[in-house]
């Protein structure tokens, strides 16, 4: 019943906003799984070692800075020591903290960055920004750029899949693909027994089948005469995809088949559902099917690494995501998808290594100064670039802004980031705006 | 001679033969040739010529660096210790040196100071820009031009079609090509279209019966009209323009509040539609309705605060939004000069647009404007509660509205000023009292503690003479704190002598809630005063009998405190603190002391004793004072009588007026736009708000002309609504979008943009033709719809020979119709219809929260989803937050202009037809409604004219058959089945 010139097609591929793309230049990384620690984690607490400011805790500062800025009870200002211990890791002898030991084992993979710096003190911007480029208005993410500029390997998966078990600030827009198109949005999977709307059918397999046939058949009917619209057999395709992805979305999050040591490397009990654990064996075994590019966020908008009031809830925080970073970078090392994957740890800025009294028992937002750190495909291991001053005030060697950070990570994926770029209301947009610098001290 | 002179030589040679001024002139511009352009050349124009303009700097050309940076002008021609170029280029401390990378040599330097010596000469004139274009370029460009007068070309073909003249205009450039447009297509695919395009909604199958049997010549021009009718008409028509003025409920800052009257603006863009309003009055109105109806009342008044809903829509953004004008007033220009100019104008908010003829003056003249006005406040998290909106009724109408509850009040208001005036002879009376007054006890409790009368040092508790009618007054004060402490208080008066009576608070527990002032047994006849010292005394006179499901405790109060309690019971009863087991306890007010006055019904002596016990301690609080008076006069009593009275009896004054009249009536609000101090804005350099530049008049585009905004006239607004309502750039736009609207691209294809980064016009004779037409017919949209509608090109299927489609695959020539999937609102209205469940009244506010309640955080902020089985234009559409299914199906950005959908295909859109609850319950309603009819083949005839408005033909009989027969299960899940797929396949989806 099928029209030659209609099976052509329906297996065309041609205006595909998904379809498999070289990028600019050849590149080792195919892929990013992009973790993001919500609320602002502290740098001299986890990968900015800074004795100096143990060494001078209460003592006081003067700054202009923008957290303090005619804030009652900042009129005076301290500095506070680390709460964490710092030790060398590894033949490289990186310092981590004692909050993350079993990411600290993994220093020998990783290129730390400890002069980043952004350009806002709000949770809501600085977030926009380190997922968009934009402080203020919406803009597509970095997820949907590399969907827009890679395509996908996959086609029962999302190009980008955001693994949130809640929504960070900015809400749905740090993973909207905007002015973009809609293929390139990232789909959410909140951690639980139904993650992905939409997707348990709601009758059996085999009604279905009959279904997807019938429906066939009936758009084979219309399209006889339309065969030139490619959107018809566009969609006729894409129920094709869908029907395929009620079954690949939960053989992806079915974890039935990995090991107990995989599981128990993870932290994650067999069977449960949620937690970060379970998001990053998540986020391994979508990579491992082509997905272009995975975040995982770590909490949402409250009960986050905002330790205004206490710092001792950062070990809470770090526990939570400690052992499964470490265990999904071993993994992913085992299994050689590292050397194509690109790893991402990265929060939206650092906290204050002051507060306004010498014994405040929390830190504020510090946007002068963080930490991130790359791993993976294209990233030279075991290094550390750049550095705060002595008390981690200020991004002093090397500074990387959330841009050059940006620019970087496109670099890996084989983008020129002054070059990827979409035509919007009379402009070329791009990630990095009109900024933006690779680093490539950090480059294999 | 050393070189520097030998240089300068010939320059200091004249020509005897010109003049003065022209030699010295000739001399200079060829010192500058020879000398000073090299120079330029090679080490400044890097950064300084060409595309780059660094600090806002171009040497390019004389009227370039005449005009300067972003540090003002850099060249004091003849005085090189004034121009900041020399002290640059000399790396002085205070200067940038330049260029930054090496100093220039010696020589060179002294070039240049001697060129600007001699007064700069500089024979280079710049192109003269105006920002991005070249001003002839500029003067010239097609948008702004005012209308051509163009008329149809003559008709040489169309063979039986109708003569139309949008046909004329299209089918030249076909014919041209060698191409045939498409045939016209059937009626039944003609009103499934028509009914679309004007309301977003399918016609049912007894309209497409009347048109398909009608064979009138005026057949299609009735639709038309009907369909120009209906209210849906406002809403489908409405919903572009709210596309393109990014509508949302929400204010898009960092929590995302709720804008709870918004709706209003909604409504009224529906509204004037559906009456046909004219686009320049809409567009005055929405820039200016609260000037524009300044004078008028009731509705005309209210519709011009609403409209301005359209400025007080803009995005809102950050922490403390009121830090964060300069992005909202740039979402403002950038939506207005997109919307009614089709101009990119907010791309000036930072230097000068890169492209078309908007400066950044232009900017921040009209930033001016904006800034003269003030703009309803949402509310966000470092200010939480929303303010300035704006009152939908003044004066007398709003004095109208407050009326029937005044009516109420005034009888008691009357009442209780009589009392009022009472006042000042009691209070002076009680004051006169206070003379007589002795304090027998004065001592404070501590947080927790407790004392006992007699052992207060300096208390005088024994041989008191009294007299019937003095008064004895236990005062309970608040100490430093808030004054919120529980305090058991015991009070014992024993009559000395022979008639050893005896009075105590206890006596009182029992029937405590009898009256306040407290009058005892008839056999003991005595009074007790439970008092509100805060200002003059006045009754505790609201009774509480029972406090949080304990009936035991009995209260005597004036608000919530002060006040007097007992618990009744013979156990101690836990509340909010434990009170003890028949106890008698006080309460101060935050400010002020509560008292138990007693009042002495005997001539003689008396003693007292008695306690006082903190029994509500709590860190941090310090206890209350506590003091016994004495008020030596019989006539003491009275006076406190007649004051407390007077204030207990306007305390139930107003309780019952309140409790009659109700709350004060709201008078409705719109969240809008009203003028405010006029002022001029600075320039922002570099787009910071910091760094002020030259202030700017208030006035339109240079490129319009510049109009300055009069002295006396406000903030402008009213100005800047006339000179873009009256501009033929501003008709076009809003043609352009109505061609868009029927044919899916518009004639210019970026109708956001006609700028020079946007397209131009595929037709431009057309374009300006129709645009005459609209504006000669009243600027009315429905004639205009109608023009167009009735064009032979609206008509024509959307299936063409392979011959026009290979030769125009975009459809630029517009050969035939373009196909077009249904936008989110319709898919979703269509099933809801085709459910037989679309509610088609118009929805009004949304059932969000009371502001009084939001507390709404960037860590918390506001979400929700509040559907309902209204039409899509009313469902609640959030900024942070997409709304689900809108998001799906490629709804409009509630952040940005839409000027255009996007039209994608995803599979995630598959699975909400597999999957969706939504889905399958208007297609399970759908099968239900066929269930009455028996046949299989009258119900598939049914189910094809509801959702396909069409009978299905054999091959779709027959596909049917099957599929029920192969389909599990009973007849209504094989049904369900059925409708499922036709509500999923690709012709409910798409609009032939």
């Amino acid at each position: 019943m099928l029209f030659p010139a209609i099976l052509q097609q329906l297996q065309a591929d041609e205006g595909d906003p998904l379809a498999p793309r070289e990028p600019h230049f050849p590149a080792k990384a195919k892929r990013v799984i992009f973790l993001f620690m919500t609320g602002g984690v502290s740098h001299v607490d986890t990968f900015d070692p800074k004795p100096a400011l143990t060494r001078d805790h209460g003592k006081e500062l003067k700054l202009d800075h923008p957290e303090i800025k005619n804030r009652p009870g900042y009129e005076r200002i301290f500095l506070k020591r680390p709460q964490w211990a710092f030790t060398p890791h590894g033949e490289c002898g990186t310092e981590v903290s004692e909050l993350f030991p079993h990411v600290g084992g993994c220093v020998d993979d990783i290129a730390v960055i400890r002069s980043m710096h952004t350009s806002h003190s709000n949770h809501y911007n600085a977030t926009l920004a380190m997922h968009t480029g934009s402080f203020t208005q919406s803009r597509p993410s970095i997820g949907s750029w590399l969907s827009y500029g890679l395509g996908t390997v996959n086609r029962n998966l999302p190009s980008f899949v955001v693994l949130a078990p809640a929504q960070t600030y900015a809400g749905t827009q740090v993973y909207a693909s905007d002015f973009l198109p809609g293929a390139h949005q990232g789909t959410l999977v909140v951690p639980g027994d139904s993650p992905v709307a939409n997707l348990a059918p709601r009758v059996s397999p085999d009604r279905q089948t009959l279904e997807l046939a019938a429906l066939r058949s009936l758009n084979e009917q219309h399209l006889a005469s339309r065969a030139d619209d490619p959107t018809l057999s566009a969609r006729m395709r894409a129920f094709q995809t869908a029907f395929g992805m009620q079954m690949a979305v939960p053989e992806a999050f079915d974890f039935a088949k990995e090991t107990d040591e995989t599981l128990a490397s993870y932290g994650l009990p067999r069977g449960q559902t949620t937690g970060f654990a379970w998001q990053c064996l998540a986020a391994r075994r979508l990579v491992e099917r082509g997905v272009r590019f995975v975040e995982v966020i770590d909490t949402g908008s409250s009960g986050n690494w905002d330790s205004h009031g206490n710092m001792l809830d950062h070990a809470r925080l770090a526990k939570q995501v400690d052992q499964p970073i470490a265990a999904m970078l071993k993994d992913l090392k085992r299994t050689g998808l590292l050397e194509d994957t690109l790893v991402v740890w990265t929060t939206e800025f650092g906290r204050t290594p002051f507060n306004n009294t010498a014994d405040a028992a929390g830190r504020e937002h510090h946007p002068w100064a963080f930490s991130s750190w790359l791993a993976g495909a294209g990233v030279k291991p075991g290094i550390v670039h750049g550095a705060t001053d002595e008390h981690g005030l200020r991004a002093q060697e090397k500074p990387v802004h959330l841009h050059d950070f940006h620019a970087t990570i496109l670099h890996l994926m084989g983008f020129d980031h002054e070059k990827l770029t979409y035509r919007n209301a009379g402009r070329d947009f791009r990630l990095t705006d009109v900024h933006g610098q690779v680093v490539k001290d950090v480059l294999a | 001679m050393n070189r520097w002179v030998a240089l300068l030589v010939p320059f200091c040679l004249g020509g005897g033969w010109l003049s003065p001024e022209s030699v010295r002139a000739d001399e200079g511009h060829a010192f500058f040739e020879a000398q000073v352009r090299p120079l330029l050349v090679t080490h400044c124009y890097g950064c300084h010529g060409g595309d780059h303009a660094k600090g806002g700097l171009s040497l390019e050309s004389r009227q370039s660096w005449q005009r300067g940076g972003d540090s003002g002008p850099v060249i004091v021609p003849g005085m090189p210790e004034e121009s900041l170029l020399v002290r640059a280029i000399r790396h002085d401390a205070e200067a940038s040196p330049m260029p930054p990378e090496s100093q220039l040599a010696p020589e060179q330097i002294a070039v240049l100071v001697e060129w600007v010596r001699r007064g700069a000469p500089d024979p280079r004139d710049s192109v003269t820009k105006i920002a991005g274009m070249n001003e002839q370029e500029a003067q010239a460009w097609w948008a702004f031009q005012p209308l051509a007068d163009h008329q149809p070309p003559a008709r040489k073909s169309g063979g039986s079609e109708p003569d139309h003249p949008i046909d004329r205009f299209l089918l030249e450039p076909l014919e041209a090509a060698g191409l045939a447009p498409a045939a016209p297509a059937d009626r039944r695919t003609w009103i499934r279209r028509a009914t679309y395009d004007l309301t977003g909604l399918p016609p049912t199958p007894e309209e497409v019966e009347t048109l398909v049997n009608d064979p009138s010549p005026d057949a299609f021009a009735r639709v038309v009209d009907r369909l120009l009718d209906s209210p849906h008409y406002g809403e489908r028509w409405g919903r572009h323009w709210l596309d393109v003025v990014r509508y949302a409920d929400t204010a898009g800052e960092n929590t995302d509040r709720p804008l709870p009257e918004m709706w209003r603006y909604r409504n009224w863009v529906f509204e004037s539609l559906n009456r046909d309003l004219p686009m320049d009055e809409f567009t005055r109105m929405q820039l200016a309705g609260d000037l524009l109806r300044r004078d008028a009342r009731g509705d005309a008044y209210a519709e011009g605060i609403i409209a301005t809903g359209y400025l007080a829509l803009a995005r809102r953004f950050g922490h403390d939004i009121d830090q964060e004008n300069h992005l909202m007033y740039e979402d403002v220009i950038d939506n207005l000069g997109k919307a009614f100019l089709g101009l990119t104008i907010a791309c000036a908010r930072c230097h000068d647009h890169k492209y078309d003829p908007v400066t950044q003056e232009d900017y921040y003249a009209l930033y001016g404007i904006l800034d003269s006005s003030r703009f309803s406040f949402s509310g966000c998290e470092a200010k939480g509660a929303p303010r300035d909106l704006v009152p939908l009724l003044t004066g007398a109408d709003a004095e109208q509205w407050k009326r029937p509850w005044l009516a109420i009040r005034e009888p008691f208001d009357r009442q209780i000023s009589e009392l009022e005036a009472q006042r000042p002879t009691l209070v002076a009376d009680w004051q006169s009292q206070a003379a007589t007054k002795r304090v027998l006890l004065a001592a404070d409790v501590e947080e927790a503690g407790g004392i006992t009368f007699a052992d207060v040092p300096g208390a005088m508790l024994d041989n008191i003479p009294v007299r019937r009618g003095e008064t004895l007054m236990l005062v309970v004060a608040p100490r430093g704190n808030h004054g919120a402490d529980s305090t058991l208080v015991h009070l014992e008066i024993q009559e000395q002598g022979a008639g050893q009576r005896r009075w105590t608070t206890d006596d009182l527990v029992a029937d405590f809630p009898h009256s306040s002032p407290h009058i005892g047994p008839a056999d003991a006849p005595v009074g007790w005063h439970f008092l509100d010292l805060q200002a003059e005394p006045a009754w505790l006179n609201e009774r509480l009998e029972g406090y949080e499901n304990q009936p035991a405790i009995k209260i005597w109060r004036r608000g919530e405190t002060p006040s007097v309690l007992v618990n009744t019971s013979d156990q101690p009863i836990r509340v909010w603190t434990e009170l003890p087991a028949r106890s008698f306890l006080v309460h101060p007010g935050p400010n002020g002391p509560v008292a138990v006055a007693w009042v002495s019904p005997i001539d003689g002596v008396i003693s007292i004793r008695g306690n006082a016990r903190d029994v509500h301690p709590a860190n941090g609080l310090d206890g209350v004072a506590v003091s016994l008076e004495h008020f030596a006069d019989p006539q003491s009593s009275s006076t406190l009588g007649r004051l407390a009275e007077e204030s207990s009896r306007r305390d139930q004054l107003i309780r019952k007026r309140d409790a009659d009249s109700g709350p004060e009536p709201m008078i409705p609000a719109a969240f809008a736009v009203v003028d405010a101090e006029p002022r001029d804005a600075s320039v922002h350099i570099q787009g910071d708000p910091e760094k002020k530049g030259a202030t700017v008049p208030r006035r339109w585009l240079g490129i319009f002309g510049g109009a300055a905004v009069p002295a006396d006239a406000g903030s402008g607004r009213l100005q800047l609504a006339d000179w873009i309502a009256t501009h033929p750039l501003s008709s076009r736009v809003i043609v352009n979008r109505v061609w868009q609207g029927h044919f899916g691209r518009g004639l210019v294809r970026s109708v956001n943009d006609f700028g020079s980064r946007g397209e131009g016009p595929s037709h431009p004779e057309l374009l300006d033709w129709l645009t005459a037409q609209f504006e000669a017919g009243g600027r009315r949209l429905k004639p205009l719809h109608r023009l167009i509608m009735l064009s032979a090109a609206y008509g024509r299927s959307s299936i063409a020979e392979n011959a026009l489609v290979d030769a125009d695959p975009d459809n630029r020539l517009w050969g035939r119709f373009a196909r077009r999937r249904l936008s989110a609102e319709e898919l979703r209205d269509s099933l809801l219809v085709v459910a037989g469940s679309l509610d088609r009244t118009p929805g009004h506010a949304h059932p969000f929260p009371p502001p009084a309640t939001w507390g709404y955080t960037q860590h918390n902020p506001f979400a929700a989803v509040f559907d309902d089985n209204r039409r899509s234009v009313y469902q609640m559409v959030q900024r942070q937050r997409r709304h689900p299914f809108l998001a799906l199906f490629d709804g409009a950005d509630p952040n940005a202009s839409t000027g255009q959908r996007q039209v994608t295909t995803v599979p995630t859109q598959s699975l909400y037809f597999f999957n969706d609850p939504f889905f399958h319950e208007q297609a399970a309603a759908l099968a239900d409604s066929l269930s009455d009819l028996p046949e299989p083949a009258a119900r598939l005839d049914r189910l094809f004219r509801i959702s396909l408005q069409r009978s299905p033909s054999e091959a779709e009989r027959a596909w049917a058959a099957d599929f029920l027969a192969a389909y599990p299960g009973d007849d209504r899940d094989r049904w369900a089945a059925c409708c499922r797929l036709l509500l999923a396949g690709n012709e409910f989806l798409h609009l032939d």
